[in-house]
């Protein structure tokens, strides 16, 4: 569905970039970006959502180009949830789901009873329903980022492009999200591209991984193949225990200790 | 209640208010005035001082202030969704530093710009505004990968310390008479004494409207961050483009025609929000409505209070202004 | 640029005035046209009403004041006045010669052109001051703080206050005995008198008309407009010279006044007076044109819209009569001959 073919793209010196990386989102998967901070997975992922344009290399979503898609068109296909969302002024929650129509509405168009009825069955897919009415900056932060999650969906994209979605919250809502996600893509078929450092949350939820270290893919492929004790320590520089975990149902890897940087 | 339904009651609620100020403010003044006598057509206008009480001087002023209070609440709403940051006002980018300059030269150098009925004073802080626009977009857009807000929110305060500093260079310099006159300038003054300077400062005004009504819904998604609301299919660079613009076009056009009349763009938008909350289809015309009908009230204000003297309209809404805003920064804390 | 005008073209213009009364467009245009109107630029007259608002009950007797233990020997030899007005009563009283500095403000008589300039209300230069080494230095009133630091150096000081048009004859006649120079002093007290009375018995028991008188306001419009209230040598002329000031009620010096106020008192003269800069006869025309958007007011319908350029008008000094027979030659036109 969403490929990406030998990308570059360079910050300026010092900084890290992306360099050659080839990465493909098939139709209904679940990939997970994996990498340490600073790795370049967010800058992977703004060239994925078309908000970088890519210095050399193609992106293409069902093989058309990127950059010939229009922002409007490229946003009923592709919705993207930001680590964090911090709003200025207090906008309702229903008001910033129903944001996530934006793509479908002409300039003047005001959303109808159907783009309501839209967004409300987001925010039920979500379980924020009861939370419509309440202002965006009261919500607590993992309430924040399900709202977020149903403003996505509310754009009716195909595919989902999430950055860091449980970075900043506590481990229940982290179960909460990842669960969350599990679902939408199971029974919504929303084809979704995950950008994290959290290798359990990679191992539990990801069928497909793509190692990112310093601007380049060290490894890709599905997440039993790609998740080893070596990978492990070629992309976090960390001696770590992998092993199937029988009550969890997935890999986990339990970090043992740090390893001195080969260079 | 439906989106359709809250713009549109919204518009008629503080569409009446405006006109209902605009309707009250030439019927009242200092002076006291017979509204027969004024639309009586038998007297000559020549000879007929209360029809010249309220066409020339109440009538222009009334029309200045809807003007300028519209133009100046619509521009904080923009500048603030630009900004994302509530606290912004019309006049944090600088532009009205540069009006400033502009009218402080004209004020202390015999210069003449003075245009189709329109005097060199506003013709100046016209052309200081501009500049200040002009100087604040080139820095903002140095860096690649188009605007970034906080640059431009660094170049205004930059900007607006610069200007300033230049402004009391000359007025170092320039005689004490001409001082105070800036100093009074600052203040904001309504007394615009004719027609002409409202009609040139209308069509750039109008043309900002124009591009107001296009902003709304890109505006709310702008609150986002510009990733976000990108990812959601908005254009930001030509939308910051088109507020930044529009917006600086309506404070230079608002400023030059009644000075920096202060805490409009802050009070205004907070208000109606506070009233109508957070979207900007329903916040944007409503804050143009109400500003209208604020300035106009206050400049009723302000000409009576003291009369036969007239408090400069700015001192008035800046001592209203100033608690409000300590009131805001203390509720947001 | 600023070139000093002689005393026959200020004669000139104030023939001008004198004759025309009413600043009519024609020939006495082209007679202001040969004229340099003022080359002075900056007059401070604001900054005079409030030094005079503020700080008038404070020491309404000016007189020479010296540091202990310095016997005086004679009059002074060395004077520095910041004052334009002080300055241009020393040159009137013969003192011009032992004047050595004068304010950065100073333009008249054109012998202050050559003479060193100290500063003037909010900037005067002290160490300059003292480094001149003068016996006198005429301050305002309201700086309490140069006049210390002067006396503490051992320097006398005469300290100006501004007020009414009384306060011109009596500021004359302290000067004099201060420089001794009491009978040049008096003489000219004496003819100021004169004149001011021959103005008074001139317009009395004609009827008063309702006078504005306008010191301020912004170029080629109607807006900003300072006019005189009920306090100030402005306000005493027009009373001198037979007029109602219509903003009389109001007890200040200067009115910021909307044109609504100005509709509404109904002025049957218009006194709008510019000053600091020379104006052309096109700029003169244009400012005076400003008032026609007034019809309803009486002056401007009976085109009794007069424009004084000068700055006489506004540095209340011995020119000061000169601008009081103008502004009564503008409320009550001579006869034509």
């Amino acid at each position: 569905m969403l490929q990406a073919a030998d990308v570059s793209f360079v910050y300026g010196p010092g900084q890290a970039g992306l360099h050659g990386v080839s990465v493909d989102v098939p139709g209904g998967g679940l990939v997970g970006i994996l990498g340490p901070n600073g790795s370049g997975k967010t800058t992977l992922l703004r060239v994925l959502g078309g908000m970088l344009p890519a210095a050399s290399g193609r992106v293409t979503i069902d093989g058309r180009d990127l950059w010939r898609i229009s922002r409007r068109d490229l946003a009923r296909q592709i919705a993207v949830v930001p680590q964090e969302t911090r709003l200025s002024f207090e906008y309702s929650v229903l008001e910033v789901v129903l944001m996530g129509r934006y793509p479908h509405l002409g300039a003047f168009e005001l959303e109808s009873q159907d783009d309501v009825a839209i967004a409300r069955e987001a925010l039920a897919a979500t379980g924020t329903l009861a939370l419509e009415h309440r202002l965006f900056p009261t919500l607590s932060g993992g309430e924040k980022q399900r709202v977020v999650i149903a403003s996505a969906l509310a754009q009716s994209a195909g595919l989902m492009l999430l950055d860091e979605p449980t970075a900043a919250l506590d481990p229940g809502y982290q179960v909460e999200i990842a669960s969350l996600l599990r679902r939408l893509n199971a029974e919504r078929g929303v084809t979704m591209a995950i950008a994290t450092h959290d290798l359990n949350l990679a191992a539990g939820l990801c069928r497909q991984l793509v190692l990112l270290r310093e601007g380049r893919v060290i490894a890709s492929g599905p997440t039993d193949q790609v998740l080893t004790r070596e990978s492990v320590r070629a992309l976090y520089d960390v001696e770590a225990d992998v092993h199937y975990h029988e009550a969890a149902g997935h890999l986990t890897v339990v970090p043992l200790r740090r390893i001195r940087a080969r260079d | 209640m439906s989106l359709r339904r809250r713009v549109f009651f919204t518009v008629l609620l503080f569409g009446l208010m405006a006109v209902a100020a605009c309707v009250f403010a030439p019927m009242v003044g200092s002076a006291p005035i017979s509204l027969r006598r004024v639309f009586d057509r038998s007297v000559p206008f020549a000879d007929n001082a209360d029809a010249q009480i309220f066409f020339i001087s109440r009538l222009p002023r009334t029309l200045a202030a809807a003007l300028v209070g519209a133009a100046l609440a619509a521009s904080g709403v923009v500048f603030q969704a630009l900004l994302r940051n509530p606290l912004a006002t019309p006049f944090t980018l600088g532009v009205s530093a540069g009006a400033a300059l502009g009218a402080m030269l004209a004020i202390t150098f015999p210069i003449s710009l003075a245009f189709a009925g329109v005097s060199t004073v506003p013709i100046a802080s016209f052309a200081g505004a501009l500049g200040a626009v002009g100087v604040v977009y080139a820095l903002s857009t140095v860096r690649r990968h188009g605007l970034s807000t906080n640059v431009l929110l660094l170049a205004g305060i930059t900007l607006n310390a610069f200007f300033s500093s230049l402004i009391l260079f000359i007025q170092y310099l320039a005689d004490f008479s001409q001082t105070m006159r800036t100093v009074r300038w600052l203040m904001g003054d309504l007394d615009v004494g004719s027609y002409a300077p409202i009609l040139a400062a209308l069509p750039f005004t109008l043309l900002a409207f124009a591009v107001f009504a296009w902003l709304p819904r890109s505006l709310n998604l702008l609150t986002l961050g510009a990733d976000a609301a990108s990812a959601r299919g908005v254009d930001v660079l030509r939308t910051q483009r088109l507020a930044f613009f529009s917006a600086s076009l309506a404070t230079g056009a608002a400023v030059s025609l009644g000075g920096p009349v202060g805490f409009i763009g802050i009070i205004v938008p907070h208000l109606v929000r506070l009233l109508v909350g957070a979207d900007h289809r329903v916040v944007l015309p409503a804050s143009t409505l109400f500003g209208a009908a604020f300035l106009v009230v206050c400049d009723v204000a302000a000409r009576t209070l003291i009369a036969p003297m007239v408090l400069p309209v700015g001192i008035l809404t800046a001592m209203i202004g100033g608690p409000f805003f300590l009131w805001l920064l203390i509720r947001r804390g | 640029m600023a070139v000093a005008p002689s005393n026959r073209h200020v004669e000139h213009r104030t023939e001008v005035v004198r004759h025309g009364g009413v600043a009519l467009p024609g020939r006495n245009s082209t007679s202001l046209e040969t004229a340099p109107a003022s080359a002075c630029r900056r007059v401070p007259v604001i900054m005079m009403l409030i030094a005079c608002a503020a700080f008038s009950d404070g020491c309404s007797q000016p007189a020479a004041s010296r540091a202990t233990g310095q016997p005086r020997t004679g009059p002074p030899q060395r004077i520095v006045s910041i004052v334009p007005a002080v300055t241009e009563m020393l040159f009137a009283i013969g003192a011009g010669p032992n004047v050595v500095a004068v304010s950065s403000f100073d333009t008249w008589p054109p012998e202050v052109k050559g003479l060193t300039k100290v500063g003037a209300l909010l900037d005067p230069d002290i160490e300059q001051v003292i480094r001149l080494r003068p016996d006198l230095v005429v301050v305002y009133g309201t700086q309490p703080e140069t006049r210390t630091k002067l006396e503490r150096a051992g320097i006398a000081t005469f300290p100006y206050v501004m007020g009414g048009l009384d306060n011109l004859t009596s500021t004359i006649r302290q000067l004099g005995a201060v420089v001794g120079r009491p009978r040049e002093a008096e003489a000219q007290a004496a003819a100021i008198q004169a004149r001011l009375d021959a103005i008074r018995q001139r317009v009395a028991g004609r009827p008063r008309p309702r006078t504005l008188l306008v010191f301020g306001r912004e170029p080629g419009a109607l807006r900003a407009i300072d006019a005189s209230g009920g306090i100030g040598f402005l306000s005493d002329i027009v009373a001198l010279a037979g007029g109602d000031n219509v903003f009389a009620a109001e007890k200040r010096e200067a009115v910021r006044v909307g044109i609504e106020s100005i509709l509404a008192a109904a002025p049957e003269v218009i006194i709008d007076l510019h000053y600091g800069r020379s104006l052309t006869p096109e700029q003169i025309d244009k400012e005076r044109a400003a008032w026609k958007t007034l019809p309803a007011v009486p002056a401007v319908r009976e085109g009794r819209v007069a424009l004084l350029v000068g700055d006489e008008f506004v540095v209340p000094g011995p020119r000061l009569v000169d601008a009081a027979e103008a502004i009564a030659d503008v409320i009550h036109p001579a006869r034509r001959r």
